[in-house]
């Protein structure tokens, strides 16, 4: 079992969650995910590492409370425990020094960025944040970010925040920079990732993306996870989770990430009532 | 035999009562039910207990099955038990899964008379009699070593391993990547034809003798092998054939298709079945067709059915060529899974949303024999024919899995992504590393990889003891 | 080309076998593992047999056997194309070879199709033949691997 060490809604519906899971802790890289199991009979999500701390054993991940199993881990108080933490999975994202490299980022991205740039800040790159979400109050790890970035840029659908829309501003805010950009990596939605995508490409800078499709085991045992990347088919889990984002079938990949879409709402729909029953009366016995 | 005997042979083999095909292919509980006692002794009975037993001889891990026999026989189950632990350490699962017609009964001197004892239903018969008693019996375990050795992978090859060494004197522990031990008898090998309580008992068992287990542990990646031997004094790697194969046709990542693994692990491992209870999702679908003719095949294709979908086989030899188990074929069948013989997936045809929705196959005919003397299959030109469904499982096999060998340096690698090992004692071209099972042959059976299991045990008992 | 005497066309089928030598070696350097790798390398050392095999030919050492019909399991024809990418695994190198060796069986079918001289027709078609007995041990290869369950 892994015990929670601490668990809060950073923003709203965005949750952050630190585990004590030394043996992750030890060997994580920035880029890699673990996956998750809620409680017994859950099912098995992955998520990227936010953070983690090899010192004190411990790992953070930030994720969108949206289904049944993100809704469990949501509600986890410090001092619970989970069943499954295994990690960390997949590459480390490639960290060279390319020179300037713009982080685009939303959603739960923000915190699974934070590791990358801080990586690549390190590594002598110059280090350009590009933060998007609906509104200003959306924003996470802002300081975080702050710290490491020597320019930072705010994108609010309703422009509470730095400019107003979306990711597809990109090309003018790459235009507004002083400095050409040699890499780009996008954290995020994979709406976010295939919009940077295709802003990015016909200006041929080198973008790249942590997918993230279904997954089961991780290890590459199921291939759910299979992703069309250069008319290639890759496991995610294996060979990725980072690809060329030009290279992705991104049409795919969403329909891929649909097919348990309608089943997904089936627990939020039922009661549980039997679960529960049984539990309270094995609770008395 | 001498003939005072031979009038007393009795070649009957004692049937043991299945549910019937029209209630099982509703349900996920096993189909064999397994013998009563009184069937057990009269089985047992009829052995006549050879002189130079064939059966012993053509067992992967070496029972003494004529003398477990005999104890059955006398009534003696716990004398019987002991015989057959001292060599199996997973018999509830051998009895169930093994293909015995293969090995022990093929060999048995009743066979060519059609009367084989039916050993594997006797070796189920003890241990799921013992697992009604009140208390196990331990066997006799060995004064500490004071040596460490790591197992990868909690499957059939590890198990035996952990077994083997534990008894031994030493000290075990099992990393097992996923969240439960057992590996393909977990995630693979359906409810129906091996109830997991049973996998979760026989790993208890191992538990009690001392093993450490641990679990959600992925040796590759939380831990590298070099690490590991920093910690311990041998490690033998036992991750099994976990990469599936694809058929390398166009639509293959359309909605709908899965590997094998795949789909039973959502049924199996994730518990798919009672969903919503738990929560991993599996579809229904209404035509699920397999491709494949194996075990695994026929496991996918028996689930599809009890999830309540027509469910049909597509293979691209015929019925005789089928490398599953005949009892399995025969099973499938008689719950109405239709079987497409010389058939051949050329592609997967796709909807509007990409989901996958027919596939079209070409019919094949048996070539000329070749120097070996077998046909194989040729496809007709003009066969094609087009079947409309809703989802497809590639069963046609797996890959081991490259994360071992990717991550540990001078372990020589074969070219089907295999570790190479020694066949007599699992030693691998890593001092202190040893490998078996699945990882070494490819996709095989698990008592094969039981096997290997059991002759690298002894190789890395004779490491250790030299030390 | 001038593929207007026999010497002619094994000249041809000689740089056409160093050709798919090369081929091999230039994936086998590309491969990032390296069983794989030692897979393509030992597909370079067969052309470079059949290589040898036909100077010896042309050298007049040796002469063609023009054996009966060439089974073909048609294994590779509806497989899709492979892309050529550093992390192939042994299955997709076959299918690799399979594909290569059909091609090199419907170049020597189509030249031998396109002339009306006997002779030169009969050494095409030898050759033509040679290479589908190429493409059946890939496929027989490929099928005791990767079609055993199938």
């Amino acid at each position: 079992m892994f015990r929670v060490i601490a668990s809060k809604m950073i923003v709203p519906n965005m949750h952050l969650l630190t585990l004590a899971a030394p043996a992750v802790a030890r060997e994580a890289k920035p880029g890699q995910f673990v996956i998750l199991r809620a409680e017994e009979e859950g099912e098995r999500v992955p998520l990227s590492l936010s953070d983690w701390d090899a010192q004190s054993g411990t790992i953070t991940v930030v994720f969108m409370s949206i289904g049944s199993t993100t809704g469990r881990l949501a509600l986890l108080a410090p001092g619970a425990s989970i069943p499954t933490v295994v990690g960390p999975l997949g590459n480390a994202t490639e960290i060279e020094n390319y020179g300037t490299v713009v982080c685009v980022c939303g959603c739960y991205g923000i915190g699974s960025i934070f590791p990358i740039a801080l990586a690549l800040k390190r590594k002598g790159n110059r280090i350009i944040t590009i933060m998007e979400a609906r509104s200003s109050y959306l924003f996470y790890w802002e300081e975080r970010l702050e710290a490491i970035s020597d320019k930072i840029i705010h994108i609010t659908r309703d422009g509470t925040k730095g400019h107003r829309g979306h990711v597809g501003r990109l090309p003018e805010i790459l235009r507004g920079l002083e400095e050409p950009v040699d890499r780009i990596i996008a954290n995020g939605c994979t709406f976010l990732m295939k919009r940077t995508s295709d802003e990015t490409r016909p200006l041929g800078i080198k973008t790249m993306v942590s997918l993230n499709p279904i997954m089961i085991d991780g290890t590459g045992m199921c291939g759910v996870c299979r992703v069309t990347v250069g008319s290639v088919t890759r496991f995610a889990c294996v060979h990725g989770p980072d690809f060329d984002a030009h290279q992705v079938d991104w049409e795919e990949l969403l329909q891929r990430r649909k097919t348990y879409m309608p089943e997904e709402v089936v627990p939020l729909r039922t009661s549980r009532c039997e679960e529960r029953h049984f539990r309270s009366q094995e609770g008395k016995s | 035999m001498s003939d005072p005997e031979k009038k007393t042979l009795d070649l009957r083999r004692r049937e043991m009562p299945k549910q019937p095909p029209e209630v099982r292919r509703y349900n996920f509980n096993e189909v064999a039910l397994g013998y009563s006692a009184e069937s057990a002794v009269e089985e047992a009975k009829r052995c006549i207990q050879c002189k130079k037993p064939l059966c012993i001889p053509n067992c992967p891990v070496e029972i003494n099955i004529p003398a477990f026999i005999k104890s059955i026989a006398e009534r003696d189950f716990i004398g019987a038990v002991r015989i057959l632990k001292d060599k199996n350490c997973l018999p509830a699962v051998c009895g169930r899964v093994c293909p015995q017609e293969e090995q022990c009964e093929k060999t048995c001197v009743f066979h060519k008379k059609g009367g084989q004892i039916a050993i594997g239903r006797l070796e189920r018969f003890l241990a799921d009699w013992e697992a009604q008693q009140r208390e196990l019996e331990m066997p006799e375990i060995l004064p500490s070593s004071g040596r460490k050795v790591a197992i990868v992978g909690g499957g059939p090859a590890g198990l035996t391993v952990a077994g083997d060494l534990i008894k031994l004197g030493h000290k075990v522990t099992v990393f097992e990547a996923l969240h439960r031990m057992g590996g393909v008898l977990i995630y693979g090998i359906p409810e129906f034809r091996l109830p997991k309580v049973i996998v979760t008992r026989e790993v208890e068992y191992l538990r009690k003798l001392g093993v450490e287990l641990v679990t959600d542990f992925v040796v590759g990646k939380t831990r590298s092998i070099d690490s590991i031997l920093e910690e311990f004094d041998a490690v033998f790697v036992g991750s099994g054939a976990g990469l599936p194969w694809f058929m390398e046709i166009p639509g293959e990542n359309l909605n709908g298709v899965y590997s094998a693994n795949e789909y039973l692990t959502r049924l199996n491992l994730m518990k798919g079945f009672l969903f919503p209870k738990y929560h991993t999702p599996v579809k229904s679908h209404r035509r699920v067709a397999v491709v494949g003719g194996g075990n695994v095949a026929m496991d996918c294709a028996r689930s599809a059915l009890r999830l309540g979908a027509e469910s049909r086989i597509i293979y691209r030899r015929s019925r005789e060529e089928l490398p599953a188990r005949l009892e399995e074929v025969e099973n499938a069948e008689e719950e109405g899974v239709i079987f497409d013989f010389l058939t051949l997936p050329l592609r997967y045809i796709g909807d509007e949303n990409g989901w996958v929705k027919a596939i079209e196959c070409q019919k094949m005919e048996l070539g000329e024999p070749d120097a070996s003397g077998r046909r194989k299959p040729i496809p007709i030109e003009g066969s094609e024919v087009i079947y409309p469904l809703d989802a497809v499982v590639c069963a046609i096999g797996n890959s081991p899995n490259p994360l071992i060998g990717a991550t540990t340096p001078g372990l020589k690698i074969g070219k089907k992504g295999n570790i190479e090992a020694d066949e007599k004692t699992g030693a691998t071209s890593r001092e202190k590393v040893w490998a078996g099972g699945d990882v070494v042959t490819g996709a095989a059976t698990v008592i094969l990889a039981m096997g290997a299991g059991r002759f690298a045990a002894r190789s890395i008992h004779e490491y250790l003891s030299s030390l | 080309m001038n593929l207007n005497s026999v010497s002619q066309i094994l000249d041809f089928a000689i740089e056409k076998e160093e050709e798919a030598a090369q081929f091999y070696r230039d994936l086998a350097a590309k491969m990032g593992q390296q069983h794989v790798g030692e897979v393509f390398e030992s597909f370079a050392r067969e052309e470079l047999e059949h290589k040898a095999k036909l100077i010896a030919v042309r050298q007049g050492n040796m002469t063609l056997i023009d054996s009966q019909r060439i089974t073909d399991l048609k294994i590779g024809d509806h497989l899709v194309e492979i892309v050529l990418s550093p992390d192939l695994e042994y299955k997709q190198a076959l299918i690799v070879a399979m594909k290569a060796e059909k091609a090199a069986f419907q170049l020597y079918q189509g030249l031998a199709s396109s002339t009306d001289d006997a002779n030169l027709k009969g050494i095409l078609l030898t050759l033509a033949k040679e290479e589908a007995r190429h493409k059946l041990r890939f496929e027989i290869e490929y099928e005791e691997n990767f079609l055993r369950e199938n």
